[in-house]
């Protein structure tokens, strides 16, 4: 059994990075918009290194939620009209097993876009944090890319790419903006704000910029996003039960 | 347990059209059959039931004498799906290797390497670069790579050209010496004919037909005389339908064709009666006549 979770895994990192694509798309947008908002447009924040750590968060955490979404249901969606994954259904594999491997890729990947996020705010900013920090802040995000994961696997149900490819284009540039990645909360209006506080972009934000501010992420956060991931995967239980049983 | 596959009161409906109708057989070990139908006649709907993928309205199917969902059954057995199925970003020896895992005693690495029948630099190629037939050499050796002691192929040449077809017959023939059960679906009907033992004859979600590709053909081709009139062919016309052996009588490619059950009956009447003919042909009907007939014949009586 661990045999076989270990080969599935490799199998998976294996396409992920030999697919630079995804792994480019997910990385250049966050970047780009990083060395805008921070070297190129004054915002002028009150505290320049404050802002400029509050921001490399946002950009990761953006990153994270962007290939968790798109990466994972598009690709579900490929395999399945490719008819992948009936032929996998027709093997003794596990459908867990096989799961399990798609969410290690993910999760590397997601290592990756983290890692690369970091060394850029380090290397155009100088973005200090205690080796805690990073690593807590680092955690959270691969941690709390659960739900979006979730999600994803919702957009991988979709019977064409394009569609999947449509929606969670929508889906993710939507929950980023009014979650509070690409500006933050406080400057937009009072109703967005009222939204922006009961998704689950702006929780997986803010985790991540309360720990590079020095405090803790809040239990609030915490479940509420553990609300959407249970609210995500029941909901994909039921369709993959409704689609299987003809 | 002699029966690999037994199908009890089968039937698949897709909103209420039914595509499978109350279809029963067994599979005997180690037999090759083929289901041979026209398109939409209910093959593909029949091979998803007898892997699981489809569950039945009404009726049972047991694959080793388990629900064709145990895990034990696909462990012991292998498909080749209409759909080209490959994983993209994954070497053609890398997937094959993958699937190999995931079964407890696999076929060896360099048979099925060589079921693929591709050169050894497209072995090390992306599997999604493969032309559209090298695909579906390679899901062929996928749906080997557990070892299966029965094998699914579903329209398996279609794509293939001349040289990957003889090479994938081949390797099914010894496959079949191995004593692997084998069960394809195919329109070619010359297909059926030289590798099966047993013919499922399909039409419309039915069974029409069922036995050896002979026997099928015994039953089902009419044999047929043909001659050139040597006097009057209106008049020898009229002779020839007088005759008892002789059930129809028709004009084609410039001769006259009679059909029988009974080639030297017709014969004997023919000349025993004096009847103006020469050039006479005897002409075995071929197995692509018969399944056309009997195919056409569902569809019109359903009209």
């Amino acid at each position: 059994m661990m045999r076989l979770v270990a080969v599935q895994c490799k199998a998976e990192m294996l396409r992920i990075f030999r697919n630079p694509y995804y792994v480019f798309w997910s990385l250049l947008m966050p970047i780009m918009f990083y060395f805008i908002f921070t070297r190129v447009v004054n915002t002028g924040p009150d505290d320049a290194s404050e802002w400029q750590a509050h921001y490399l968060m946002s950009m990761a955490a953006f990153s994270v939620m962007g290939s968790a979404i798109m990466t994972m249901g598009i690709r579900l969606v490929q395999e399945r009209t490719q008819g992948w994954s009936t032929f996998i259904r027709i093997t003794p594999l596990p459908s867990s097993v096989y799961f399990t491997g798609k969410m290690f890729g993910q999760t590397l990947m997601h290592l990756f876009s983290v890692l690369c996020i970091f060394l850029a705010g380090y290397l155009m900013n100088g973005v200090s944090l205690t080796a805690e920090q990073w690593l807590l802040s680092g955690l959270w995000i691969l941690a709390g890319s659960m739900p979006f994961l979730a999600l994803g696997t919702l957009i991988g149900f979709m019977k064409r790419v394009d569609t999947a490819s449509g929606v969670s284009n929508v889906l993710y540039m939507g929950l980023a903006v009014a979650g509070g990645m690409w500006m933050p909360l406080d400057i937009m209006p009072k109703l967005m704000q009222r939204i922006g506080h009961w998704l689950p972009s702006y929780h997986f934000g803010d985790g991540a910029w309360r720990i590079v501010a020095g405090n803790h992420p809040q239990w609030g956060s915490i479940l509420i996003l553990l609300g959407y991931l249970a609210v995500f995967m029941i909901l994909s239980v039921y369709i993959r039960k409704k689609q299987e049983a003809v | 347990m002699n029966h690999v596959i037994e199908m009890n009161g089968v039937s698949k409906a897709f909103n209420d059209k039914k595509a499978v109708d109350g279809i029963s057989f067994t599979i005997g070990k180690g037999s090759i059959t083929a289901v041979l139908g026209p398109n939409g006649a209910g093959k593909t709907t029949m091979i998803s039931m007898l892997l699981g993928l489809l569950e039945p309205t009404e009726g049972t199917i047991k694959v080793f004498g388990s629900s064709p969902r145990d895990v034990r059954v696909r462990e012991r057995s292998g498909a080749m799906l209409q759909e080209v199925s490959v994983m993209d970003r994954l070497k053609v020896r890398e997937i094959i290797a993958l699937i190999r895992s995931y079964y407890p005693q696999p076929m060896d690495m360099d048979f099925l390497l060589g079921a693929t029948g591709l050169a050894p630099a497209d072995l090390n190629r992306y599997a999604e670069k493969l032309s559209g037939g090298q695909k579906r050499s390679l899901s062929f050796a996928l749906a080997l790579a557990g070892n299966p002691q029965l094998l699914f192929l579903d329209e398996p040449t279609v794509g293939l050209d001349t040289t990957a077809r003889r090479h994938f017959w081949d390797t099914v023939r010894e496959l079949a010496a191995r004593g692997t059960t084998i069960l394809f679906t195919t329109h070619y009907l010359q297909e059926a004919e030289d590798i099966a033992d047993r013919i499922l004859l399909f039409s419309q979600g039915t069974i029409v037909a069922d036995g050896s590709p002979e026997e099928i053909k015994a039953r089902m081709v009419k044999q047929s005389l043909s001659f050139l009139p040597a006097g009057n062919a209106a008049h020898l016309r009229g002779q020839l339908l007088e005759l008892p052996s002789v059930e129809d009588c028709y004009d084609k490619d410039g001769r006259i064709h009679v059909t029988t059950e009974n080639t030297d009956e017709a014969l004997r009447g023919i000349f025993t009666g004096g009847l103006a003919v020469r050039d006479v042909r005897i002409h075995q009907g071929s197995l692509d006549e018969a399944f056309e007939q009997l195919t056409m014949n569902r569809e019109e009586d359903t009209k």
